[in-house]
């Protein structure tokens, strides 16, 4: 049966350096839920928590009900698929797929049909004499899923499984993880720092910065309304300009650069700094609105990549896709850009608070 | 093959890769020099040397005659015997308790929750560098009753007042455990350093697939080190079968009491360079036959092991 992942306030210390910073998470049974973030921010030390490496210095993890903070990893009943694999160099293929069921006590009877099924559902079963080192990266990889899904954990630990792979293969096995992990439908911590990997194979993200969550939410809900000029600029691109905003009754009045207004819906009333948050597509080519020049025009086939410098000498990045023009601006040309107040998020200058809606 | 890509082969490769020749060697020749001089020609002498009789001046060849004294001469089989199946004993509690100690040891030392490792590493090395007469002797005086015997009893320790180097049933088990006191540093290290290459990771895959830390033990880390446990086995074993100064300084060039701590390096020290009690005249040739005779011996024991432990890649 799979778990309820519930994380509550957990920490963890080196030294006097926190590298988990209290972070609360609940994670469905089920789901697939996919820790994000930059090199660093402690995406590794929190699945280490989970799996019983790391020491819970504060707060608590339960696995549904039960505090499993003291428990050793070997009584958790958790699969793990490592970055670098780790599959046992002394074993053959059906033999460390069997590890986990022989540990386990599985009948032996049972053994059998149970790992050539997991080596079927990867495709492997060819393999299933060889030594690991008659492997290639892709097929270790794959003995490492069928070894982490024999034995039918309640939760599925997976640190960074693709970035050894070519891209074209990470996309294939991104895949198949996804579709097994539907079929059997187990709880799944997924750790990257490969946004669209993240975005690809998620049921609901969770973006860490320096240890701090700083949004979850379903993959489109984090591109589309980041929480945070962090999140915006970390998922996709983002332009950052700023600006002067004024907002009541649900509804912010924004003014950019003293001239251009744009009036867009707000989620609480604010008066003062703040920064507008645009990404290359969002943002167009129009006849009014901030007044710009195009420093750069790069043609890319499906889409066109302009930069240009705004009155304030900042320099944005648009997007024009070649199906919406004629033809491609020319470097020099003065032009306007705009776009659509509903598609924007908004944050206030200093707290970086979200405002818009 | 064509004619073309053998054209081709020659042309890129040049003269070295021709069949037959013998460029390569010049690569080889000092290592190889070495080895002649100072391992091959020494050992290949000694079976020369085994085949006459006399010492420098007087030396004769006898043929086997030399083998056949060893084996079927009443004294000197049975002496031969007796130090071999003593050695073996000797060797039996290095290979036994000695290397289960270091693995022991290694074990606990390359634990993660172990503190001051370094500390312990070094208490049980520094035996190992302590002269072996040194030891023997001062192990000498702590079974001697006579030296030991009071300060033992008024410790309340009277029990362990025993003749325990001259008695016949404890001589060689005494010999034997002072030497693996010794020398237990060396595998212990080698265990370290094997442990210490082991991947985290498989540790950690293996407790997360539900091993217990005992399974984690014998089914990951000992086939992981299985290579190292090999090289250890030789080691003791041909070590062993060379000791000779712990029974020097511990009971004697006659392997006292009674012959029963004879070895084949005492053994051979008597016949071949010493002299036999009470003549005194060293008969070299019967000497190199003990060597030559047990380096056959270690070959048949150290390859079977070579090779089932030493990976095939
Ligand atoms: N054993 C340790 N001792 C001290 N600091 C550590 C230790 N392990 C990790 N850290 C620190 O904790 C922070 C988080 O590390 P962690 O490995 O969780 O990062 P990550 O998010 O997995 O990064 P990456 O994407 O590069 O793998 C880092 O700043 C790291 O330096
Ligand atoms: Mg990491």
């Amino acid at each position: 049966m799979s778990h309820a992942v519930i994380i509550d306030k957990a920490v963890k210390r080196y030294g006097d350096f926190q590298a988990v910073n209290g972070i609360s998470l609940t994670i469905k049974p089920g789901e697939f839920f996919t820790l994000l973030g930059p090199s660093g921010c402690g995406k590794t030390t929190l699945l280490r928590m989970i799996a019983g490496f790391n020491t819970v210095d504060g707060g608590e993890i339960r696995f549904d009900d039960s505090v499993i903070n003291n428990v050793p990893a070997h009584k958790r009943d958790i699969g793990m698929v490592f970055q670098n694999y780790a599959i046992f160099p002394h074993l053959n293929v059906t033999d460390n797929v069997a590890y986990g069921l022989k540990a386990r006590k599985v009948p032996n009877a049972e053994i059998g049909p149970r790992v050539m099924e997991a080596l079927k559902m990867v495709q492997i079963d060819h393999l299933a004499t060889r030594k690991p080192n008659e492997l290639s990266g892709g097929q270790q990889q794959r003995v490492a899923l069928a070894r982490a899904f024999v034995i039918e954990p309640s939760v599925l630990l997976m640190d960074e499984p693709l970035s050894n792979l070519d891209a074209k293969l990470r996309v294939q096995m991104r895949t198949t993880i996804k579709k097994l992990q539907r079929r059997l439908g187990i709880t799944t911590v997924y750790v990257t720092h490969d946004q669209e990997e993240a975005l690809a194979i998620s049921d609901r993200i969770a973006v860490m910065k320096e240890g701090n969550i700083m949004q979850v939410g379903a993959p489109e809900e984090i591109y589309r309304k980041p929480a945070n000029p962090f999140v915006a600029n970390f998922i996709g691109v983002s332009n950052f300009i700023d600006c002067d905003v004024n907002a009541s009754g649900g509804k912010a009045e924004v003014t950019i650069e003293g001239k251009y207004h744009i009036s867009m819906p707000a989620n609480q009333a604010y008066q003062g700094a703040a920064i507008l948050s645009a990404r290359p597509e969002q943002l167009f080519l129009s006849d009014k609105g901030i007044p710009g020049v195009i420093t750069l025009a790069l043609f890319l086939g499906d889409f066109v990549q302009y930069e240009i410098r705004l009155e304030n000498d900042q320099v944005i990045e648009l997007n024009e896709y070649t199906k919406d023009t004629d033809s491609t601006r020319a470097v020099g040309e003065n032009v306007f850009v705009d776009f659509n107040p509903r598609q924007v998020s908004l944050y206030k200058k200093d707290s970086q608070e979200v405002l818009s809606c | 093959m064509t004619a073309k890509t053998n054209k081709i082969r020659a042309f890129q490769g040049g003269a070295s890769i021709k069949p037959g020749g013998v460029y390569w060697m010049r690569y080889v020749i000092p290592a190889l020099a070495f080895y002649v001089v100072f391992m091959a020609y020494p050992m290949i002498d000694s079976v020369r040397l085994s085949l006459y009789s006399g010492t420098a001046g007087t030396r004769e060849f006898v043929g086997l005659a030399n083998y056949v004294r060893l084996f079927t001469d009443e004294v000197v089989s049975k002496r031969f015997w007796n130090a071999f199946g003593n050695n073996w004993v000797f060797f039996a509690w290095h290979m036994l308790l000695q290397n289960a100690l270091g693995i022991l040891f290694a074990a606990i030392l390359t634990n993660r929750t172990m503190r001051g490792r370094q500390f312990y590493q070094t208490l049980i090395f520094i035996p190992c560098t302590i002269a072996v007469l040194v030891t023997g002797y001062l192990f000498k005086l702590m079974m001697n009753p006579v030296w030991a015997g009071t300060t033992l009893k008024a410790a309340g320790l009277g029990f362990l007042v025993r003749p325990w180097l001259g008695d016949r049933s404890t001589a060689l088990t005494c010999v034997s455990l002072v030497s693996v006191w010794q020398w237990v540093g060396i595998p212990t290290m080698m265990f370290v350093a094997a442990f210490q290459g082991i991947d985290d990771d498989l540790i950690e895959a293996a407790s997360i697939e539900g091993a217990t830390p005992w399974q984690q033990f014998t089914l990951i880390r000992i086939p992981l080190i299985v290579p190292v446990i090999g090289m250890v086995a030789i080691m003791t074993f041909v070590s062993n079968f060379n000791a000779f100064d712990v029974v020097f300084s511990m009971e004697t060039l006659d392997g006292a009491p009674d012959y029963t701590t004879d070895l084949i390096g005492t053994l051979f020290y008597r016949y071949g360079i010493a002299g036999q009690h009470p003549v005194g005249i060293p008969e070299p040739g019967v000497g190199a036959a003990i060597s030559t005779s047990i380096f056959f011996m270690l070959l048949c024991g150290v390859i079977p092991v070579l090779r089932t432990t030493q990976g095939k890649e």
